[in-house]
């Protein structure tokens, strides 16, 4: 069966189809869920990227994480559009981890998890400085505010922010896709092109 | 459709308006406020174009109250963090109640909050008179690819159930003994259990709507007919060319100031 049929102007497969948007569903539905439920200091907003970047490959990834800051734009916070390029790239990493080998073990996840969370750090710090002057009425202003009265610029002081948060949450994040993905039966996996792991 | 996003069903002006011309007109809005002189744009633009434009089309009220939820938490730790702790060489400084502020951060806070209320302020505008699936019709009718289309209104539809679906499993863990209060450690501890489970049902899910997707030939070649029809007329592909070239007219001249 070839359920791989590729629509030829996109590029994306019925299985990319079907499951890109449950995986922006997830992200925006976890994001709420972290933050109401368990309280934690970290976003978890992107695991349904990293997903698809690691099942699907870096373009999949890509798409899901720019349409997931369009559609969370287009329903809750419209202030979420400008960091839409900073979830594509975190979908890139994503996917060219996966070619890396990173799901073979733990750690190497990990690792494209701070990889990920840097570069994010970095990217997202200049949207943050100059869209929003830094502050995004979230907790993480506090670290701004403190790394400004040691003498940061606002870039700078964004990017501090943003190199404290960014790299814990995405390793965080890396963790638990390898941890469920580890878990599922391989005839599951197998559809989404996942053999070898 | 009923609250699909931050959609208002009214008879407006906008509501009549092509998606393309009111999408046009919201970047033409957020690029004059990176092009022009920062606190003028915020001051000018949002009495002067967007509350009108909100009140022709019968949503000022959603419009306002949206922005301010939005927006206020945004602007107060804005005014906050840089009116005190702005890095400036500037010794000016401003008693506010037991506050010291500084000038230099004050105005910086001023100049960005007023843009940031034209960054958000016109997509909302935008998203609000626009219903979710009129302008993905019309953007895949101007040249976006379908498939994009559909992951975009698929998600909208989808987000409501997956919700839903998340506090389900928080509530059902939770009755089977997982601690989702308490220390920081108990609750880390309480992602992956509520996560697994949604993440393996999306994933079985994904492999049915990809049988449905193939069996309604949806990456089949040839030309796709439509429900629904959405008008364009000849003024407004008119004004979408002006807003365009007034655009490009101010970049050109920001550019050309940078070096002059």
């Amino acid at each position: 069966m070839t359920t791989s049929t590729t629509s030829q102007r996109s590029g994306l497969s019925s299985t990319a189809l079907a499951l890109i948007p449950i995986a922006i569903a997830i992200n925006v539905a976890l994001g709420q869920l972290v933050q109401s439920v368990l309280k934690l200091p970290i976003y978890l907003d992107s695991i349904g990227t990293v997903l698809v970047g690691v099942l699907l490959g870096p373009l999949a990834g890509a798409i899901t994480g720019v349409l997931a800051n369009v559609i969370w734009g287009l329903t809750l916070a419209p202030s979420a559009l400008p960091f839409a390029a900073v979830a594509a790239v975190i979908g890139l990493i994503a996917g060219y981890a996966r070619q890396y080998g990173a799901m073979q073990v733990w750690w190497k996840m990990a690792l494209a998890g701070v990889i990920t969370g840097v570069v994010a750090a970095a990217i997202s710090a200049p949207i943050a400085a100059y869209v929003f002057g830094g502050v995004t009425g979230a907790g993480t202003d506090v670290l701004v505010a403190i790394f400004q009265n040691f003498g940061a610029s606002v870039l700078g002081a964004s990017f501090m922010q943003g190199a404290v948060s960014d790299p814990l949450d995405k390793t965080i994040t890396y963790l638990i896709v390898w941890a469920i993905i580890s878990a599922l039966p391989k005839r599951l996996l197998a559809r989404f092109g996942v053999h070898d792991k | 459709m009923q609250r699909t996003g931050l959609f208002i069903e009214r008879a407006g002006f906008l509501q009549r308006l092509n998606p393309l011309t009111k999408g046009t007109g919201a970047v033409l809005l957020i690029g004059m406020t990176f092009l022009l002189p920062a606190p003028l744009t915020g001051a000018i633009l949002l009495p002067g174009v967007l509350l009108p434009l909100a009140f022709a089309s019968l949503v000022a009220s959603r419009f306002l109250d949206v922005l301010v939820k939005t927006l206020l938490p945004v602007l107060i730790s804005l005014a906050l963090v840089q009116g005190l702790f702005f890095p400036t060489a500037d010794p000016t400084t401003i008693a506010i109640g037991p506050l010291l502020f500084r000038r230099a951060g004050l105005q910086f806070a001023l100049d960005t909050g007023s843009r940031l209320l034209i960054v958000a302020g016109a997509p909302l505008l935008l998203f609000q008179t626009t219903h979710p699936g009129t302008l993905v019709q019309a953007l895949i009718q101007s040249g976006m690819p379908r498939s994009i289309g559909y992951i975009l209104l698929v998600a909208l539809q989808l987000i409501p159930a997956i919700s839903e679906r998340a506090v389900g499993v928080a509530e059902a863990q939770r009755a089977r003994g997982l601690e989702t209060e308490g220390n920081v450690l108990r609750r880390v501890r309480g992602v992956l259990p509520l996560v697994s489970p949604l993440i393996v049902g999306a994933l079985v899910e994904a492999e049915e709507r990809a049988m449905a997707i193939e069996a309604r030939a949806f990456n089949a070649p040839g030309p796709k007919t439509w429900l629904r029809d959405i008008p364009d007329p000849r003024a407004e592909q008119i004004v979408r060319i002006g807003m365009l070239a007034a655009l490009g007219a101010l970049i050109v001249w920001r550019v050309a100031t940078l070096f002059s």
